[in-house]
């Protein structure tokens, strides 16, 4: 199953992406490009050369750590329910701390450029991961509380029952996708205009191919995840993955929508929006607690 | 008004403009005395005169907006000692123009606060000053290595952030040094000038006077009817030309074209600039229709090649009347829906709103001009307040609003195109018949001083002319309105976030080019395939058509 999951999410993460920008095009009034754009885009990457620009190890690293932890992220993932040979190796812990890992190793790899944009960049990112990472936790957390265990199988398993603690964390994790996933107007840390894609600038080549797939992995997954998560499910899973992956294309056509109609936040901005996002789940949380 | 400096000669050197010839001690208290009567500064103009009387020429000019006069405070150095009295202390807005002048004459400014290069490369050796008469056009001298701009040291407590030469927020060549401490800007530092493209001597050497407009086109790629109409006036009151109304009309119908164009091209990347791209692709998708009306119009989409000295090159005959109508009736119908679309948008709103703040009183002494100006509550329009062309004949207004951010900037442009779209239909409803181009006098009495002013999209660009010998101007001098509004720039980002950089900068709707004076040439790929002009034009058409 394992191999499942993995073929799944590296086949259709693209693909997910140029339907984020074909929307995108579309509200533009632009025809854009065609839904494979994305993988030509890596396999262009690949074929071109490594600049080692800051010359130091975690700089090298990066990128390959980054794309290695979504890859364990994606393999340990119960798809529609089905646990793979991982998934009991890990729990919602583990979960949480790859995906952290993963954004950790940007970060290192952006410090150790030592390039002015990509400083900004990574402290911005890191003031991000600090704020929006706990809505995740909350997110997973009451799943957990629902099923009185930190396994995924359950967690993930679909099928959440409706209250009112389950309502408002829906919502709350639609709206914190955006930022999950650092699409517009959350896409601080890259913020094109100023800093010229930010941690990122330094990169070519293969590297930058890997910090690239590795991010349309972690969009699929965090779109996958609310839809999991909180999409009723018929509990076969030959089913439900088809289902579920129309739902997560139609999550990210609402990304591409939401990204097209609103201009970028600033970093002060969004911090006082990620502290009413993580105010409110901590409160579907403390519904749950109490029993709604 | 009385303008009394020790030993000031006053005289009337035409019904708009009066001459105030200093001795050079008095230099500072006869510009003290202009900006007391109410002056708001213009720019600097140095010129040589060694071969007429030894000396180098210094003219400060100013305009008294309300009563429709400019005032010039003149005076001169000998050439061995070429040393004037800085007024830059007084006015912050002169800084630029002295250290121009020290850069191109080798004049030098006692008491400027920051006597640094401005134009000259970095590597241009000592001692040859450009515009003076002995030095060649074309002078190219051997490039040095090891010399670099010293710019300001950082604040203590912040770092450098360097944006420019290239930067996305650019789109043209220039250095800012931008300190920040943390995320919050602590003030910067300017190097630009870096494609410098020495048009101001060449046409005072190589040209004549009816050749120019066409190079003056090409100071800007979007103000250019701009900065030709403004030579051509100052060259026309040079010579007391009096051109047909006719003409006057279609100046003022390409100068209207050319701002709804501009504020477009802003708008949209205003937007691209707050990182929401749809403004950006809407704005730019309205204007493509006006460069297509003005490719019917004049064979050019931009740089139209419409204004010569003595009238315009093309007539606007009744059917192309119509064809503008028509896309005036679109251009507006699509303009509403934008602009409702922005005005009630939050989001745009949380972005542009209380950045880039700047007082009416820092607005003034900074000498700020075109909509950074009306957006902060100085009511100014060359239009209205130093009328040309046949804006006297037209009825317009001219939008003030006093918020100061970059949000009342956005305001301005947005109904200053309706203006201009109103504008556009009274030209065709009332221009009268008559000559196209009334023909230059054979000669120009020389050595005679001609200043005009033209509301460019961006604000007002002054030209200043000194007429000549052998048929071109002694002196031809360009202030573009980027350049009195990037100089304060710093005074806006000031305390603000390094994020509303790019567009508290892009606010002033910068022109690198129209301030550095250069042409940017795109070169070709160097791939192998060739495009035939039609297949070139049917490619584009088509696309853009959708046929």
């Amino acid at each position: 199953m394992v191999a499942v999951n993995l073929l799944v999410f590296l086949l259709l993460a693209p693909f997910y992406e140029g339907i984020i920008r074909r929307v995108t095009a579309r509200v533009q009034s632009r025809q854009g490009p065609p839904l494979g754009q994305p993988y030509f885009d890596l396999l262009k990457l690949l074929g071109k050369e490594n600049i080692d620009a800051g010359g130091a190890w975690p700089f090298r690293l990066a990128p390959v750590v980054a794309f290695a932890a979504m890859l364990v992220v994606v393999s340990i993932v119960p798809a529609a329910g089905t646990a793979t040979v991982l998934t009991g190796q890990g729990d919602l812990i583990t979960l949480v701390y790859l995906l952290t890992l993963s954004g950790v190793a940007v970060l290192m790899g952006a410090f150790a450029s030592r390039n002015a944009y990509a400083t900004i960049g990574a402290s911005r990112e890191m003031v991000t991961m600090i704020m929006i990472e706990p809505v995740l936790v909350m997110m997973l957390l009451l799943a957990a509380i629902r099923h009185g265990s930190l396994d995924l199988a359950p967690l993930v398993g679909g099928g959440a029952e409706w209250a009112w603690s389950t309502v408002i964390m829906a919502l709350v994790s639609l709206v914190a996708l955006q930022a999950f996933v650092a699409r517009q107007p959350f896409d601080i840390a890259e913020a094109e205009v100023e800093l010229l894609d930010g941690p990122y600038i330094e990169y070519a080549g293969p590297n930058l191919a890997l910090l690239k797939y590795a991010r349309m992995l972690k969009q699929m997954f965090y779109a996958y995840v609310v839809v999991a998560v909180f999409m009723p499910a018929t509990g076969v899973a030959a089913v439900d993955l088809p289902l579920q992956l129309v739902a997560v294309g139609v999550v990210c056509a609402a990304l591409g929508l939401t990204g097209a109609t609103n201009p970028r936040f600033r970093i002060d901005q969004a911090v006082r929006f990620y502290a009413v996002l993580l105010a409110v789940s901590l409160g579907a949380v403390g519904l749950v607690l109490g029993g709604y | 008004m009385t303008v009394e400096g020790a030993g000031a000669r006053v005289t009337e050197a035409g019904p708009d403009r009066i001459d105030i010839e200093v001795a050079r001690p008095d230099l500072q208290a006869g510009v003290r005395a202009v900006v007391e009567a109410g002056a708001r500064y213009l720019m600097g103009i140095g010129y040589d005169d060694i071969e007429r009387d030894g000396t180098l020429g210094l003219v400060h000019t100013f305009s008294f907006d309300r009563d429709d006069v400019f005032a010039c405070v003149r005076t001169r150095a000998p050439q061995a000692d070429p040393s004037f009295d800085s007024i830059t202390p007084l006015l912050p807005a002169a800084g630029w123009s002295e250290r121009e002048c020290a850069d191109l004459l080798g004049m030098r400014f006692d008491g400027h606060p920051k006597p640094k290069k401005l134009v000259l490369a970095d590597d241009w050796p000592a001692g040859v000053y450009p515009l003076r008469k002995e030095v060649p056009h074309d002078l190219v001298p051997p490039a040095a290595e090891d010399v670099a701009y010293q710019l300001d040291a950082a604040p203590p407590g912040t770092t450098t952030v360097p944006v420019g030469p290239f930067h996305p927020s650019l789109h043209e060549p220039a250095h800012f040094a931008v300190y920040v401490d943390g995320e919050t800007i602590k003030g910067c530092d300017y190097r630009g000038f870096m494609t410098h493209r020495g048009i101001e001597k060449l046409c005072t050497t190589q040209v004549s006077y009816n050749e120019v407009p066409f190079i003056a086109e090409r100071i800007c790629g979007i103000c250019g009817s701009v900065h030709a109409t403004a030579y051509a006036q100052a060259v026309e009151r040079a010579a007391s030309l009096a051109i047909s109304r006719r003409a006057e009309y279609i100046r003022v119908l390409m100068l209207e074209i050319e701002r709804i164009h501009s504020h477009l091209l802003w708008l949209g990347v205003a937007g691209h600039l707050i990182g929401f791209d749809t403004v950006f692709m809407q704005a730019w998708r309205i204007r493509e229709p006006i460069m297509w009306l003005s490719e019917r119009i004049t064979g050019n989409r931009k740089t139209y090649g419409m204004i010569a000295v003595g009238g315009v090159r093309r007539d606007i005959g009744p059917e192309v009347a119509e064809d503008i109508r028509g896309v005036m009736d679109a251009t507006e119908k699509e303009l509403r829906a934008l602009r409702a679309a922005i005005e009630h948008d939050t989001a745009i709103h949380r972005r542009t709103k209380d950045v880039g703040t700047l007082s009416i009183a820092e607005t003034t002494r900074w000498s700020l001009v075109g909509p950074v100006a009306r957006a902060r509550g100085v009511d100014i329009d060359a239009r209205r307040d130093h009328p040309y062309a046949a804006y006297d004949d037209l009825r317009f207004d001219v939008p003030v609003f006093t918020e100061g951010d970059v949000w009342s900037t956005v305001l301005v442009r947005l109904v200053e195109t309706f203006e201009s779209i109103g504008l556009i239909r009274q030209v065709l409803d009332r221009m009268p018949a008559g000559e196209l181009l009334v023909a230059p006098p054979e000669a120009i009495a020389p050595f005679r001083h001609a200043m005009s002013v033209v509301e460019a999209p961006r604000g007002e660009a002054v030209h200043y002319v000194i007429t000549g010998e052998g048929n071109r101007p002694e002196r031809w001098r360009v202030r573009a309105p980027t350049y009195v509004n990037l100089q304060g720039v710093p005074a806006m980002l000031l305390d603000e976030q390094f994020a509303d950089f790019p567009i508290i900068l892009g606010s002033i709707d910068p022109c690198f080019s129209c301030t550095d004076r250069v042409t940017v040439v795109d070169q070709s790929s160097g791939r192998a395939h060739l495009w035939t002009g039609s297949q070139l034009s049917d490619l584009s058409r088509g696309r853009a058509t959708g046929a």
